[in-house]
């Protein structure tokens, strides 16, 4: 229409135009639903699975290792519950009344025990080469979904600050994972291995029965997290880096347990692959979980936004401006400690028969020296 | 629905809403009674009625009726209302006395009347047992009938009543110690100084600039994933905050007190039976959605809730404790050039103080809580003065406060790093707090109850606020090269870390 034309030419022309433009901003507006409604099922996608998952539910889990064995005890054990009472080290009386149900304070030496693992598990990581962190436990709840959590379903694991968009974060995974956010990572840095504490809280809607009977499920509970970003060749490895870690910290409490690799159905969205290691809880009389093993890939990294730059080996043109294009990392977490499963752990493993409980000797420096929680006859506070 | 005496000079009354204003609103069932009451008195004949402006310092509303109700003693306010209403103005607070004392003289008139209209009713039933003329007996029907009606508007009104007494008596801030300067921020004196300021012969950093240069914070992250005033702790300063708070609680326990490793998440009646105002607007307190539960802002809360509803027996007291626990503030309202950095943020580390114990001994604790303060901050190393808070800085609760301010090089100033407050009766009243005396004279033969309850008194008193420790060590420690000493006491809760260096290779 820039050149010269006949009226009637440029009418039709006109015409033409128009029709386009019409046909055009509708299309428009499809692409952008189509958009819109590609992303939102695409995102309901879970990640790819590590070939050699077990398919199926969770009685097809299967065994990777078993550690230590079951002690044998001489006495009726107690369970941890129990043991506390004539300890006085909990109250869950006082805590259902202040705050409610599946709370709980620790008292006297279980004080110092939570402490004592905090502490020890910090310290044997970051001997491993992590670098520890303390986290925000109030998150904007945009990071929680992006790590692939969901905040606003019913039976959320989340709780959400009143006016406002923030939650509060139910592992620090989701701090951690928040760190790089929307980054572009010198693949030199890589792979950057974080050991995170916080207070963890979850709401535990839908989790009902006797499992849930005093430390085993509650709503706030201190954590030791391992969390690490990486070059997607080396996620596999480092995934069996991080439950060697796992398996040499239990062991060295002298737990018995077994770590399990979780089948297909029993991953979550995020996970391609994931170890649990559930460890003897006497008292209970079972198996129960103390921590997991996520490798997530790049489902969390896509969500949000860390990529790395890889170095490249062919030196870039001259009067080219941009280097090598960039890829996601790999993200994988693993629980270190947590604070409540592992009390559990230690009492009911470790009770005598007149009720006192040793402390395995590498917490001992972590906790002032002490051997030995025992029972007292006077009336404590 | 009737009233009952207690034993001690305190009544019971049924819940009321205690955080409504009395608002414009005639939708508010608190007006409705008001006009009602004054119908119904003969002040109203005069035309002019005292009701109280927005009593309550925030301007909020509660959309619930409340679940609790503080032990007050309206008797012992109106025997010293001079003294209170003297107290109240010195701390510059909304509660208003002569209201209160208004609504319990009208109370106790009603309930004289009441009373009154009981014993007729009763005279009127025992006469309508014995053999009457019809006539009579009609008459005696008709005097009870009326009886009746008259009693039900009285005992309403002595409900509504009940519930505005209540409302505004528990607006009454707690009375004062006789020694605590009257006045604003100015008139607060300062108890004690301790150490001086170091001199530097280099321009000091703040902490900010000092973190950064270590690599052991991170604002931004956390800016963009919670929000500003959040952070992350990165290297040294994890081993920091985990060595304070290991050696505070270490530091404490050995001076008698029990540990505690409390909720954070707690019932929004504990947070307002403490003196907080979880729902006020510029409130300090987060609440959860859904719920009606708060995140707390200090271990204060959950450990004044351990014993709530309780009789403790005396030979128990005192109970103390030294608590751990993460505290979460809104900080709403709080602007300013000191929010930068660590000063004030909405999460951080505390270890708390708790004292529980016989009236006659809180002052003595109080002195005993301060000095413990003074004790650790001392053993860091630190410079900083004791300050008596005067008057309009106590707040509700407190009695008497203490407030310890630190010299921070780099913000230049004194900044605060712990409060130690006496709050007397004020909490305990309001969480159930007991204790039973041990009686000299033994029970009489037959009689069941032993000696009366009494409240205890609460104290509490920071230990350590993480935070603010942390910018008291960088800044106070900081060496030409930007390196940190550790003091002495700190580093065996550290590992043995003796000197946080800067590095020269990027760290993550």
């Amino acid at each position: 229409m820039k050149g010269k034309l006949e009226p009637s030419e440029r009418q039709k022309l006109v015409e033409e135009g128009k029709n386009l433009k019409e046909r055009l901003v509708t299309l428009e507006e499809d692409l952008l639903n189509l958009t819109d409604e590609l992303q939102q099922e695409a995102q309901c996608v879970p990640n790819m699975t590590h070939p050699d998952v077990p398919v199926g539910g969770e009685d097809c889990s299967s065994i990777r290792k078993m550690v230590g064995k079951a002690s044998e005890f001489s006495f009726s054990v107690k369970d941890h519950v129990q043991l506390g009472k004539d300890l006085n080290i909990f109250d869950f009386d006082a805590a259902a009344e202040v705050s409610g149900s599946k709370f709980y304070y620790l008292k006297n030496e279980a004080v110092m025990l939570e402490m004592g693992l905090i502490n020890w598990a910090v310290s044997e990581v970051m001997k491993r080469g992590f670098t520890p962190l303390i986290t925000p436990e109030i998150v904007r709840s945009s990071v929680v979904e992006k790590c692939g959590f969901q905040p606003r379903g019913t039976n959320t694991q989340v709780y959400s600050i009143e006016g406002s968009d923030q939650c509060l974060i139910g592992t620090a995974e989701i701090p951690v994972g928040g760190i790089h956010m929307d980054s572009i990572i010198p693949e030199s840095s890589l792979p950057l291995k974080y050991v995170a504490f916080s207070h963890c809280f979850r709401t535990e809607a839908g989790a009902a029965g006797a499992a849930t009977r005093g430390l085993y499920r509650v709503h706030q509970f201190s954590k030791v997290e391992m969390f690490i970003l990486c070059r997607p060749e080396e996620s596999n490895s480092f995934h069996e880096e991080l439950i060697e870690i796992e398996e040499e910290l239990f062991s060295s409490l002298g737990l018995h347990f077994k770590t399990i690799d979780m089948a297909t159905q029993d991953l979550g969205a995020p996970a391609y692959r994931k170890f649990d290691v559930e460890a003897w809880m006497p008292g209970l009389g079972r198996y129960g979980e103390i921590s997991s093993a996520s490798n997530c890939t790049d489902y969390q990294s896509r969500r949000l936004g860390i990529r790395y730059r890889p170095e490249s080996s062919i030196p870039p043109k001259k009067g080219k401006g941009s280097s090598t294009p960039t890829r996601f990392v790999h993200t994988l977490n693993a629980t270190a400690c947590a604070v409540p499963r592992m009390i559990i752990c230690l009492l009911e493993n470790y009770q005598q028969e007149d009720g006192s409980v040793v402390i395995p000797e590498p917490l001992r420096r972590f906790m002032g020296g002490l051997e030995i929680i025992t029972p007292k006859i006077q009336i404590r506070c | 629905m009737g009233l009952k005496l207690c034993l001690s000079s305190t009544l019971k009354f049924s819940p009321i809403s205690i955080l409504r204003p009395i608002s414009q609103s005639t939708k508010n069932p608190l007006r409705r009674s008001l006009l009602l009451v004054r119908a119904l008195s003969a002040d109203a004949a005069a035309g002019t009625t005292t009701i109280a402006p927005d009593t309550t310092p925030d301007d909020f509303r509660v959309a619930k009726a409340p679940q609790w109700k503080a032990a007050i003693d309206f008797k012992w306010i109106r025997e010293n209302k001079e003294a209170v209403a003297a107290n109240v103005k010195n701390r510059n607070s909304n509660a208003n006395i002569d209201l209160v004392v208004e609504l319990y003289d009208k109370l106790m008139n009603v309930q004289k009347e009441v009373e009154g209209l009981r014993a007729e009713r009763n005279v009127v039933a025992n006469r309508m047992k014995g053999k009457l003329e019809p006539s009579e007996r009609q008459k005696l029907v008709e005097e009870g009938k009326n009886l009746k009606e008259r009693l039900v508007t009285l005992e309403e009104d002595l409900l509504n009543l009940t519930d505005e007494l209540q409302q505004e008596a528990q607006c009454v801030p707690n009375m004062t110690h006789p020694d605590v300067p009257v006045g604003g921020e100015d008139c607060s004196s300062i108890r004690k100084m301790v150490g001086k300021a170091s001199e530097f012969s280099f321009s000091v950093k703040d902490h900010v600039q000092l973190g950064k240069d270590l690599n052991i914070f991170d604002f931004d992250a956390a800016a963009e994933v919670s929000g500003s005033k959040f952070y992350y702790l990165k290297n040294e300063a994890v081993m920091l905050e985990m060595g304070l708070i290991n050696w505070a609680v270490s530091e404490v326990m050995k001076r008698g007190f029990t540990p505690l490793i409390t909720p954070e998440i707690v019932r929004s009646s504990v947070v307002e039976k403490c003196g907080f105002q979880p729902r006020g607007t510029n409130t300090q307190v987060y609440s959860i959605e859904g719920s009606d539960q708060c995140l707390i802002g200090t271990a204060e809360i959950p450990v004044g809730g351990i014993h709530m509803d309780s009789i403790i027996p005396e030979s128990s007291l005192p109970l103390k404790y030294v608590a751990f626990s993460h505290c979460f503030r809104t900080e709403a309202g709080a602007a300013g050039a000191a929010t930068r950095g660590l000063y004030r943020v909405h999460q951080f580390s505390k270890v708390e103080m708790f004292i529980l114990c016989r009236p006659e001994e809180s002052n003595s604790f109080h002195e005993e809580l301060i000095e413990i303060e003074e004790e650790l901050f001392s053993s860091l190393g630190l410079h900083f003065k004791t300050i008596d808070m005067a008057t309009q800085d106590l707040g509700a609760p407190a009695y008497r406060k203490f407030d310890v301010e630190a010299w921070m090089p780099g913000l230049g100033r004194y900044g605060e790093i712990s409060s130690a407050s006496n709050c007397t009766d004020y909490q305990s009243r309001r969480l159930g707090i007991r204790y039973r005396p041990e009686s000299s004279i033994p029970p009489k033969k037959g009689k069941g109850s032993s000696t009366p309850t009494r409240f205890v008194h609460t104290l509490n008193a920071t230990a350590c606020a993480v935070p603010r420790m942390i910018i008291c060590l960088l800044e106070n420690y900081q060496q030409e090269d930007g390196s940190v000493v550790i003091p002495e006491p700190l580093r065996r809760f550290m590992g043995g870390l003796e000197i946080i260096t800067p590095k020269i290779q990027i760290r993550c």
